[in-house]
């Protein structure tokens, strides 16, 4: 049943430099799912964060100053502490051969900009079948 | 890996409390809208640069800088319009991305300032709609 999904306690780190976007997606995901929000707003902060908080999963955006989307991913593969936590890319990009490109790296799914927020919590709980 | 594109045609339903996502979608809009009043400057900003640009491509002083600068911009308010519900902003500010990437071509056509002045102006238009 869809209703189980928001009854387990589930915890989200949201890594992204764009204020806006991390605060909408936080919102999103405590206001209509109820879950736990950590937030980071640079790669190398995410990196820390996930292997402080252990979230059940990483919303991550691709594109940001310094250490980007994709390269906070391969740190977060690299370390043990945060080796097996599904990350989600998160991304205005909608060209085909950068959606190849993302898929190539392994994530569990690439979540496309603009997102709706009240559905948000949706197509995360059904990518990683928390359903 | 799932490759998700968001579409608004996708009915918004709310697990949470086994309702139609309309029956607790107030409380969300309103902390969207909060949340868009206080983003509101920084949105604004990004699309003075486009403005900024489009003029700067229309007397030829439309440099490698400031090509980057409105291409960012561009960028980050295709990923946030629609997050505030302005699907066509996004639409605008994606065309406007493209126009502006370093490699494409359109570049250099004389009829890029005409195109670029308009996407800006109606960018502007919808923003300050909402606002």
């Amino acid at each position: 049943m869809v209703l189980e999904v928001f009854l387990v306690a589930r915890k989200v780190l949201i890594i992204d430099d764009e204020d806006d976007i991390r605060e909408v997606a936080a919102l999103s995901l405590e206001s209509v799912a109820g879950w736990e929000v950590v937030t980071a707003n640079s790669g190398s902060q995410g990196l820390a964060r996930a292997a402080e908080h252990q979230p059940d999963a990483i919303l991550l955006d691709v594109m940001m100053p310094g250490m980007d989307g994709p390269t906070t991913f391969r740190e977060l593969r690299k370390n043990p502490a945060t080796s097996k936590i599904p990350v989600l890319l998160l991304t205005a990009k909608v060209q085909s051969s950068d959606q190849r490109r993302f898929a190539d790296l392994g994530v569990e799914a690439v979540l496309f900009k603009p997102f709706d927020p009240m559905t948000l919590s949706t197509q995360i709980a059904s990518v990683l079948g928390w359903s | 890996m799932n490759l998700v594109p968001h579409s608004r045609r996708e009915p918004a339903a709310n697990p949470a409390s086994g309702q139609e996502a309309g029956g607790d979608s107030t409380g969300l809009a309103e902390a969207l809208n909060r949340m868009w009043e206080r983003f509101l400057p920084e949105i604004r900003e990004r699309a003075a640069l486009l403005e900024a640009a489009a003029n700067a491509q229309a007397i030829g002083r439309f440099s490698a800088e400031m090509r980057q600068q409105a291409n960012a911009a561009a960028h980050k308010l295709a990923g946030t319009l629609g997050t505030f519900n302005l699907a066509h902003g996004t639409e605008l500010a994606r065309e406007f991305e493209s126009l502006t990437a370093p490699a494409n071509p359109a570049s250099i056509d004389s009829k890029l300032a005409v195109r670029l002045r308009s996407l800006s102006a109606e960018i502007h238009t919808i923003i300050e709609s909402r606002s």
